[in-house]
């Protein structure tokens, strides 16, 4: 009796294609990588001096209602190092930090010093600590020196912060998106922008361990002078 | 600038190639048939991985300033897409560069299952190519979503984000045909 033999089914090769396959696909992403970073190389981008300034976008409040606020926007891309445009300076508070109330008259200082030749922005975030809830009111308040009994932990009414209300921006950064993407944990924290955002100061380098002291009018006299 | 510049025809070219080549592959019967929407897989994740390293490189000048690579005025432009901070990345990544990697992992699986259609793991990975292209959908509703309601100025349509959208749209297609073939005994 003959027997039937089934039909053959197509055999796959002998060698595993599969390492040629990875290694043509790391060439090709590499090569892809490659010439992505050639086209535009990539910035270096963070607080620390030297860096690009990490962008945001976000509400800002400047006395007439909230409106969208992107840092990079007011930047002087241009800037050669000896045009007149504007520095900036960036504070990092929270409305509840005891610090950064003390900090407000001294920023109220700095401001009337240099505020013709510096853009001050001010980011209020939310510290995840207890006493450290705010809002927008009370942000608002700490910035206009105006009546809200919330600011300093909860102890102080707002119309009482040191200093004088705070004519510059400032944002709301309540979900401390921004003071992660500059790497923080902690207020108050400030940095020195040249005008085409590149970090000239940061004072966690200056004041932190290991740093030379320099505070932040000996830097803006240093680096934007003329006081 | 203009918005329809070389590199965006030359990604435009490859989808429509593309393209052909899978309804080609589609209609034809067999090991012509599977060769044919292999080789289309092949061009979309070409555009996919190339689109993504141009949007990378956008990406990057757009971060210290304006980019000659593409508009950043009018509806179409990319300006307020690859150049916003608040969009234009996943979890600190820029998108460019996830799709550089999510394109090149479909690479490997076409060119894999290409170099050896009877292989005893190509079924398995016929249906990782389905799965892994069908996880970008999401990410790609939710792009188009941003682009057209959320960026400043919205709407606005990047050109490049644009092809390489409708290149994992065109990957998606493609493993579900390659699945039916198998499927239907058509692959060989």
């Amino acid at each position: 009796m003959a027997r039937r033999r089934a039909k053959a089914l197509p055999k796959g090769k002998d060698e595993d294609v599969r390492t040629v396959a990875m290694l043509a696909t790391a060439g090709i992403m590499s090569l892809v990588v490659a010439i992505s970073v050639i086209l535009a190389p990539i910035p270096q981008v963070g607080p620390d001096e030297g860096n690009q300034a990490p962008d945001f976008v976000s509400e800002a409040y400047s006395g007439f209602g909230w409106s969208e606020y992107r840092l990079s926007d007011n930047y002087d891309w241009d800037w050669n190092g000896s045009s007149d445009s504007n520095w900036f300076l960036i504070q990092f508070i929270d409305t509840d930090c005891p610090y950064c109330w003390i900090e407000g008259e001294e920023m109220s200082q700095l401001h009337s010093q240099w505020g013709d030749k510096v853009n001050f922005v001010t980011i209020a975030a939310q510290l995840n600590i207890p006493n450290h809830d705010s809002n927008r009111d009370e942000v608002e308040a700490f910035r206009d020196k105006t009546s809200y009994f919330g600011c300093n932990s909860d102890r102080d009414d707002c119309i009482d912060r040191p200093g004088t209300p705070h004519d510059w921006p400032y944002i709301d950064d309540g979900t401390n998106s921004i003071l992660e993407s500059w790497g923080l944990s902690g207020t108050p924290f400030t940095a020195i922008l040249e005008p085409d955002g590149t970090v000239a100061w940061n004072k966690n380098k200056h004041q932190g361990e290991g740093g030379d002291g320099e505070d932040l009018p000996e830097a803006l006299q240093r680096l934007v002078g003329g006081q | 600038m203009s918005s329809i510049t070389p590199p965006l025809i030359a990604f435009i070219v490859g989808i429509l190639a593309s393209s052909y080549l899978l309804i080609k592959g589609k209609n034809s019967s067999g090991e012509e048939g599977t060769l044919g929407i292999l080789n289309a897989s092949m061009g979309f994740s070409a555009v996919g991985i190339m689109g993504s390293g141009w949007t990378w490189a956008i990406h990057n000048s757009m971060i210290m300033g304006s980019s000659s690579m593409c508009a950043t005025e009018g509806l179409v432009q990319c300006g307020s897409v690859i150049g916003d901070p608040q969009w234009n990345n996943l979890f600190g990544i820029p998108w460019g560069l996830v799709g550089i990697v999510s394109f090149a992992l479909i690479w490997f699986f076409v060119l894999s299952i290409r170099m050896d259609l009877h292989a005893k793991w190509t079924s398995g990975y016929v249906d990782l190519l389905f799965y892994v292209s069908l996880a970008g959908v999401p990410f790609v509703l939710w792009l188009v979503l941003v682009e057209l309601t959320m960026v400043d100025g919205a709407p606005h349509i990047c050109p490049y984000c644009t092809v390489i959208h409708i290149a994992l749209i065109g990957m998606v297609a493609c493993s579900y045909f390659l699945r039916q073939k198998r499927d239907t005994g058509m692959w060989s």
